[in-house]
């Protein structure tokens, strides 16, 4: 009597998560498995599976240039992208953090890049603002600069990416200004009865109360940067080029398992992007102990 | 601080909002249904569904929908369902399709792709249908071996093309040349186009290099593939260094533009031939139409450099209609890519789009409807019958990514990156790389 009351009720809770478990199941977990044992394989979509062992791992690292190429621009991608959103969209974030009537607009207004990102609109507006005549050159033939080849030339090519991606800080910034109310408006006053200034408020208040903030915002955007596909795919035309400049891991990924159909290999390159996005990741956390400072518990 | 894990958690649920309906506003597909247009009776015929899909511009679309509604009340018992996209989305679209066992009943296909699905048993083998659903008599033996591989032909082929130099006489002449020389050469080629640049203009904007490479071997006597398709069909590094230690020299010297002055075009309005300052382009015959109502100039088609024109030539079905293995109703999808191929009243409608028809009856009934500049069209590609060898093989499975690795290569040739001889050393390690697959 009391297990069957004890089955029913808990049949209610995993009716109620069923949604969740089964698209996990069906989406997720299966997908991941199946790419598991492809990438031990030499699937290539069209005909069944052969198991060729670590193949893929090896030659990956081994007899691929392209790859470590990938590999090389998607590090530059990230380390350079990732900083320079998080400090412009923190920088917008302390300009919305104030009491106007039209901050909500503000914020939708600044959020919106983050939705349009992706779309192939954009990517004809950023063809328009980089191209010969473009916005961007002509500012810069204005201070005296000449004129950049943005799509030929492999580093400009990188760099107008990790724009287009620092131009996207949207959620950063919502997440940022969330943060930035909830730091007690006393500390600002105590602090500038003792005579600080803007800056020593930034750095001495801000930035240690903001610390749990910048850490979950790093770690989102770290592992999301990594994942950057459409940016490059829709500015490169699916190739990354020019000279592989903007072969992104994930493009190239792409290029393997749909294009060239080595899909066994696409997974294993999937795989390994785990396991450095994992690695990561992990160093984020394990220095976090040094610069994360949380309000409660003394400290921690 | 439980207030603000609570603005996290909603701004990270509105952030995934957002993204969601962002990637969903992309994920839109091109797909229709036909209903049956006709209402008379189709004698007892019961109804049968097709799915067919091919890839094109936006003018490929329309008279393709009409071609098929014109199949339609012909046919009243025939739905057919198609899905179009442009080329790269095509591809993207098919490969998972293939992967599910899905493929559609009637597919477009090219060269490129053709062993990569032929070769894995993806398509069914038209031959049993030929001289039954799909009427032959009209079409060469030739034509129809365009789709050959192996012991089966698995595609129709759907029209040929044929290479050549398009060029805006006007252009020429500005650039202080009368005309090109009726068998020219590459010598010729040379200084014609170091003329031009003396007058700041380009001669081209470069050669598409799996292509023009081909060709090139071709007047040698050499293949790009060996017959086996596991490995190349040249020996001698020295032929990829002459061919594109020419090219590289071109855009070296500023007679051809260099690599980034080509990334930089935008699009049509950016076209240096359109704008008159590059003469002509290298490319397909079924590409000509389209380059000269760009331009809107008058333009001409000049054959392929000499020696060896006659041996390098050759008609390339453009792509084919193939049946899918798992179709289950490959007589009527037979029956439709014959009324494609053979029907008078549907190429009015298609009007050579697909390359110059393969039925030589269907060839002179488009005549008197053809404008001028898709006269010249198939005027060039009748001479070029007369002025080809026979095709090469198709090319074997991954040739996409040799063709990738072989682009890679001469782009870092024309910027300077690597030298000729080094570039036709690593090309051929990594075609062999891909190629060595196919044992």
């Amino acid at each position: 009597m009391m297990k069957s009351l004890s089955l029913r009720n808990n049949l209610v809770g995993y009716t109620f998560i069923s949604p969740f478990v089964i698209g996990f199941l069906i989406f997720t977990l299966i997908p991941a498995a199946a790419s598991l044992y492809f990438s031990f394989t030499d699937y290539d979509l069209l005909s069944a599976p052969n198991w060729i062992g670590l193949e893929n791992y090896t030659s990956m690292f081994t007899s691929d240039d392209r790859y470590m190429q990938s590999l090389k621009v998607t590090m530059l991608y990230v380390f350079l992208g990732v900083p320079l959103r998080l400090i412009f969209a923190l920088f917008v974030a302390m300009i919305l953090n104030t009491t106007s009537k039209a901050v909500g607009l503000y914020r939708t207004v600044y959020y919106l890049p983050s939705i349009i990102g992706g779309s192939v609109a954009v990517s004809i507006m950023w063809r328009n603002l980089f191209g010969d005549q473009g916005v961007i050159n002509v500012m810069l033939n204005s201070i005296g600069i000449d004129s950049v080849r943005w799509f030929g030339d492999p580093n400009a090519a990188l760099f107008m990416l990790v724009t287009l991606s620092v131009w996207q800080f949207g959620s950063s910034m919502l997440i940022f200004l969330a943060g930035l109310k909830n730091i007690p408006t006393e500390l600002y006053e105590a602090s500038g009865v003792d005579g600080a200034g803007f800056f020593t408020k930034f750095f001495r208040i801000t930035l240690p109360m903001l610390t749990p903030i910048i850490l979950f915002n790093l770690i989102m955007q770290l592992i999301s940067a990594f994942m950057t596909f459409v940016p490059a795919y829709i500015i490169s035309k699916g190739e990354g080029g020019p000279l592989d400049g903007t072969l992104l891991y994930s493009l190239y990924l792409f290029r393997q398992a749909f294009v060239f159909f080595d899909m066994g290999y696409a997974s294993a390159m999937a795989w390994v992007m785990l396991i450095i996005v994992g690695v990561l990741t992990a160093a984020v956390f394990a220095t976090s102990k040094l610069w994360v400072h949380y309000e409660t518990e003394g400290g921690r | 601080m439980k207030k603000q894990a609570k603005k996290v958690v909603l701004a990270l649920m509105a952030s995934a909002l957002m993204l969601a309906t962002a990637c969903g506003s992309n994920a839109g597909t091109n797909s229709e249904t036909g209903t049956n247009a006709g209402t008379n009776s189709g004698g007892g015929d019961k109804p049968i569904t097709l799915r067919m899909a091919w890839w094109g511009s936006e003018a490929r679309h329309e008279y393709t929908k009409k071609v098929i509604d014109l199949y339609k009340t012909k046919n009243p018992n025939v739905t057919i369902e198609v899905e179009y996209a442009n080329y790269d989305d095509y591809w993207k679209k098919i490969a998972p399709q293939a992967a599910a066992n899905e493929l559609p009943d009637i597919m477009q296909i090219d060269t490129g792709y053709y062993a990569q699905y032929a070769g894995k048993g993806q398509l069914a083998d038209l031959t049993p249908y030929f001289g039954k659903e799909i009427d032959v008599t009209n079409i060469s033996e030739n034509a129809l071996n365009g789709g050959k591989l192996g012991d089966g032909v698995f595609g129709m082929n759907l029209g040929v093309n044929s290479l050549g130099f398009q060029y805006d006489p006007a252009t020429l002449a500005k650039a202080g040349i009368d005309s090109i020389p009726e068998n020219w050469s590459w010598d010729d080629y040379l200084s014609i186009a170091a003329k031009a640049k003396e007058n700041g203009i380009y001669i081209d904007g470069g050669m598409r290099a799996e292509v023009f490479f081909g060709y090139y071997l071709r007047t040698v006597g050499k293949k790009l593939y060996n017959d086996a398709g596991n490995g190349l069909g040249y020996e001698d590094d020295q032929l990829f260094v002459d061919f594109f230690g020419k090219l590289a020299d071109l855009v070296k010297s500023g007679a051809a533009p260099t690599p980034d002055t080509l990334a930089q075009i935008k699009g049509v309005e950016d076209d240096m031939t359109v704008k008159g300052t590059q003469v002509g382009v290298w490319q397909w015959s079924n590409q000509f139409v389209a380059l000269q109502q760009a331009v809107n100039r008058p333009m001409e088609i000049a054959p392929m450099l000499n020696p060896g024109a006659k041996e390098g030539l050759y008609l390339k079905p453009s792509m084919f209609f193939s049946i899918s293995k798992n179709s289950k109703a490959k007589e009527e999808a037979a029956k439709f890519i014959n009324f494609f191929v053979n029907d008078a009243e549907a190429n009015k409608l298609i009007l050579g789009e697909r390359g110059v028809p393969v039925s030589s009856v269907i060839k002179e009934e488009l005549k008197p409807l053809l404008s001028p500049e898709q006269v010249q069209v198939f005027d060039y590609v009748a001479w070029s019958e007369a002025n080809s060898s026979p095709m090469d093989p198709v090319d074997p499975i991954g040739a996409i990514e040799v063709f990738a690795s072989l682009k890679s290569l001469t782009e870092q040739l024309n910027y300077g990156q690597i030298s000729a001889e080094d570039a036709a050393k690593k090309f051929r390690s990594e075609a062999e790389n891909v190629l060595k697959k196919n044992k």
